[in-house]
């Protein structure tokens, strides 16, 4: 199994599709005026008796089927001694149960053709199997018994601290992920997003099997519960397999933590780290608007991110790089999280270049904020969120993940008419986006120097 | 394209890759059509509803197999080159044309083949393939670029040293390998790229860019026969000519040693590597059942014992590229400095085991079902599709290697993956990279 903190792009949407209201007992098909010949009709989506949320929908790419579980429950709700429980569960979930003993369920999946996958984010914890469209039935069987019944076997258990504390070298060692999550921890610093996610050595190494099966009671409740099926496979037949698995789970009240409000990055953050590498890196980030804070702005933070910084035409690659060659790559990115957006600039530099990288970026944000973008930049920010989303639909994973990150995080429905959204947004909503965001005082930033330099 | 990075795009995604089979039948064999132009240019299309997007890869047989230690490099820094501007556009245009189309263009040099990928939403595919006509036949190759292109590739090797993983693979490559050029990092060396002067990339390019050592290949929303023809229209003008054949190499031969790398991380890196059969080799299927049984996802042995069992190991996995010449079984383990002796020691168990025991019938099945899973997943995608097309023609063995694939996998017995264990599990190359006190 694998963490990931969730870097991706929330502009997983729908072309032109609109969800018309959910009925809470049946699902709910909707006429579908795809754009652009994508042959697969629309999702539904409908809530079981027990509370568990199911979205399902035909799609015919291949002969494969995706069926993911997203619990509403991720690293955020931890308690400050709960810290790395989430991520932890979440390795050993495919461990076994009381009828699948320890390497079973990899062998089976894997046998049948398929892989099984999770991560653990702030917001959600997502558990994912991929296999031919045969065997759909096995995986939401899987999917079912580790959601509620895994067995936490104590050597199992013991034996994967020792894998977690490796996850947490690799990631030490790989600047690229090391910069990210530091990053975060820099403009999250004081609230639940700014902790790491795979939690500490001292809390992981003091973990027990009573702790972690209490936290595990507590919050895998089908309340809790999201499951997407997206394949080759109809919406009767899955929404039989689905009330004879999820569907005969039993209910016991549920209670997420509520959230805590993300304190502002007012007056910046600076952090310096002293690393092994030759290269330096920079990193900068703004806070933004999220899927429950201002999450009207998300579109025009969207088609400024691109403008800023997605591919060689952008602004600060063609200033930064090309124009002034101060660094060897940069490139900018929009993560949406549940309570606050991160617009992140990242870039790799000879160590001299640092102040002057750094400057030079400023200007690119000024002169948006100043003289705001253009009509032919906007359209290709347009163009690239409409491909983004095409290539995501490809697969039947990635429109499923698309669905269950939309449904624990914001809305299916803001996900379906996303798409539309973006088209309308102006030349002058981006620059006010940039200006409300994008200040020179509100930005974390943190750097990597080469041991020796400075 | 792979960017010359052997391996490591697979080497950290190693326990999450995603692999089902498709039925037999359902492979992208369908629907694709073929023409070959006078000149010699071979065009493959397919057409795939599912998305409205379109990808292209042009490869062409060029690459580090071509390479000596001088030029080490100089086919991906030919196409570094090339990006950075044709006759008709600077490269920042380039890219922005591309970028309008929302859609992306690369270029890189790999082992056996280089060439150009692009992708974009399918209604611009038109446009799309004219850009990279453009880019293959009419580069601007400019002089006053190529220092530039030169630092930002030694700013890449640096980088590329600065990753244990990626670092252990290379050492493993050069002490396998020595003086067959599959020693040569595709990304070239400090030295060779010094070296590199704006003479010998024209000279490079010239001598490669052919229609008669190119496939353009073309997967997406679109109609094979408008593809076609338009690529007819695009590509048909370049002059063609009898190439004489590749000359072939000197095979490699290994003396089975031991080498110990002093580096700065938190984890060791342990590789263990057997010469292996090419691409076309009888053995080719027994031997990536075999890679598959040791170290093919989260039940592969080494996986099983090293880590789930043992924890002796983060990562475990094993590796068997498909290669024009001999290839290399890689077999490896990242690790805590404290387990690694303890790890390579376990690591070598099983290599004997494997040659030793048969495998059980339940485990061989598993594996090839794994096997054939993760090749069907993989082309999937319609990048991964043109590029597989591509592929399968520049290395010879044609549209219908993916059928041909799966039935010699599933021919597969134990005891072939016996003999195999036992033939190409002999004469082993171990690389240990880590900090001084894990050894």
């Amino acid at each position: 199994m694998i963490v990931s903190t969730p870097m991706r792009r929330l502009s997983l949407v729908l072309l032109g599709l609109l969800l018309a209201g959910c009925a809470s007992s049946a699902p709910t098909p909707v006429p579908a005026p795809r754009a652009a010949g994508a042959p697969n009709p629309a999702p539904a989506r409908e809530v079981l008796p027990n509370g568990v949320v199911l979205i399902t929908q035909e799609h015919r790419a291949a002969d494969v089927v995706a069926v993911q579980v997203w619990m509403q429950i991720g690293g955020r709700d931890e308690q400050g001694d709960e810290l790395g429980l989430t991520h932890y569960l979440e390795h050993m979930l495919f461990k076994g149960t009381p009828t699948r003993p320890p390497g079973s369920i990899d062998r089976l999946i894997e046998g049948l053709g398929g892989t099984s996958n999770a991560f653990t984010g702030y917001d959600f914890t997502h558990y994912d199997i991929v296999v031919p469209a045969a065997h759909v039935r096995s995986a939401l069987e899987v999917l079912a018994d580790i959601a509620v019944n895994a067995a936490f076997v104590p050597e199992e258990l013991e034996a994967e601290k020792k894998v977690v504390y490796e996850e947490m070298n690799l990631t030490e060692d790989d600047p690229e992920k090391f910069l990210a999550r530091r990053l975060s921890e820099v403009a999250y610093r004081g609230h639940p997003y700014g902790r790491p996610i795979l939690g500490t050595r001292e809390l992981v190494k003091a973990l027990d099997r009573d702790r972690l099966g209490a936290y595990y009671k507590k919050y895998y409740v089908p309340r809790n519960m999201v499951v997407v099926v997206v394949g080759p496979v109809t919406r009767e037949q899955v929404r039989s397999l689905v009330a004879a698995t999820f569907g005969r789970l039993s209910s016991p009240p549920s209670s997420r933590p509520a959230a805590a409000a993300v304190p502002p990055l007012t007056g910046g953050r600076r952090d310096d780290v002293s690393r092994p590498e030759q290269q330096a890196y920079l990193g900068l980030a703004w806070q933004a608007a999220a899927t429950t804070v201002a999450s009207e702005d998300i579109p025009a933070v969207d088609l400024l991110t691109y403008i800023l910084g997605d591919g060689p035409s952008s602004r600060l690659n063609q200033a930064v790089r090309e124009a002034k060659g101060l660094v060897q790559s940069i490139e900018a990115t929009y993560v949406t999280r549940a309570l606050s957006g991160l617009v992140s600039v990242t870039a790799r530099l000879a160590p001299a270049n640092l102040d002057a990288a750094e400057a030079a970026i400023f200007d690119v944000v000024r002169r948006v904020r100043a003289e705001g973008v253009s009509e032919s930049e906007r359209q290709r920010a347009i163009v690239t969120a409409e491909s983004f989303y095409a290539f995501d639909i490809e697969t039947a994973e990635g429109l499923a993940k698309s669905y269950g990150q939309a449904e624990t995080t914001w809305t299916l429905q803001d996900e379906l008419r996303y798409l539309e959204r973006l088209r309308q947004v102006t030349a002058a909503q981006i620059q006010a986006a940039a200006r409300k965001y994008l200040g020179d005082d509100a930005v974390a930033r943190v750097r990597f120097l080469p041991k020796g330099a400075r | 394209m792979r960017a010359g990075c052997r391996l490591v795009a697979a080497l950290l995604a190693t326990a999450l890759v995603v692999a089902p089979r498709l039925a037999p039948g359902q492979g992208p064999a369908d629907d694709v059509r073929a023409a070959r132009l006078d000149n010699g240019l071979t065009v493959v299309v397919r057409e795939n509803p599912v998305a409205p997007v379109v990808a292209i890869a042009l490869l062409v047989r060029m690459g580090s197999r071509w390479e000596t230690a001088d030029s080490a490099g100089i086919s991906n820094f030919t196409h570094a080159l090339m990006v950075k501007g044709t006759t008709r556009r600077g490269g920042g245009e380039l890219a922005e044309a591309v970028a309008g189309l929302g859609g992306k263009i690369s270029a890189a040099g790999d082992v056996d083949y280089s060439g150009i990928q692009a992708t974009a939403l399918a209604r611009f595919w038109r446009e799309l393939l004219a850009l990279t006509a453009e880019l293959a036949l009419q580069p601007r190759l400019a002089p006053e670029e190529v220092d530039r292109e030169r630092d930002w590739l030694l700013s890449r090797v640096q980088r590329r040293r600065d990753s244990a993983p990626s670092r252990a693979f290379d050492e493993l490559y050069a002490a396998v390998y020595r003086t067959h050029p599959y020693a040569l990092p595709s990304l070239g060396t400090r030295e060779s790229l010094g070296r590199i002067d704006h003479a010998a990339l024209v000279k490079w390019y010239r001598a490669f860019y052919r229609p008669e050592r190119m496939t353009l290949a073309v997967s997406g929303q679109v109609s094979s026969a408008e593809v076609i023809a338009e690529a007819r229209r695009l590509f048909g003008e370049a002059p063609g000519a009898a190439l004489p054949p590749d000359p072939a190499l000197t095979p490699p031969r290994t003396a089975g040693q031991r080498v110990v790398v002093d580096a700065p991380a938190q984890q060791t890196q342990i590789l263990v590597g057997g010469l292996a059969p090419s691409l076309e080799h009888d053995d080719h299927a027994a031997v990536k059942v075999l890679s598959t049984i040791l170290g093919g996802g989260m039940a592969g042995r080494l996986f099983v014992e090293l880590r789930d069992r043992s924890a002796l190991a983060y990562t475990a996995a094993a590796y068997y590229d498909p290669v024009r010449e001999p290839g290399l079984l890689v077999l490896y383990l990242g690790t805590a400095p404290p387990n690694s002796a303890r790890a390579e020691q376990a690591l070598l168990r099983e290599v004997q085991k494997v040659r030793d025991v048969p495998v059980p019938v339940d485990e061989l099945a598993r594996a090839k079902g794994y096997l054939l899973g993760r090749y069907a997943m993989d082309r999937r995608t319609n990048e991964r599709l043109a590029w597989h097309l591509a592929f399968n023609e520049v290395q010879g063995v044609g549209r219908a290697y993916p059928e041909r694939f799966r039935r010699r996998v599933e021919a597969v017995t134990a005891a072939d993956v016996q003999r195999v264990a036992r033939a190409y599990l002999t004469t082993l190359t171990t690389v240990v990279l880590g900090p001084p006190a894990s050894r």
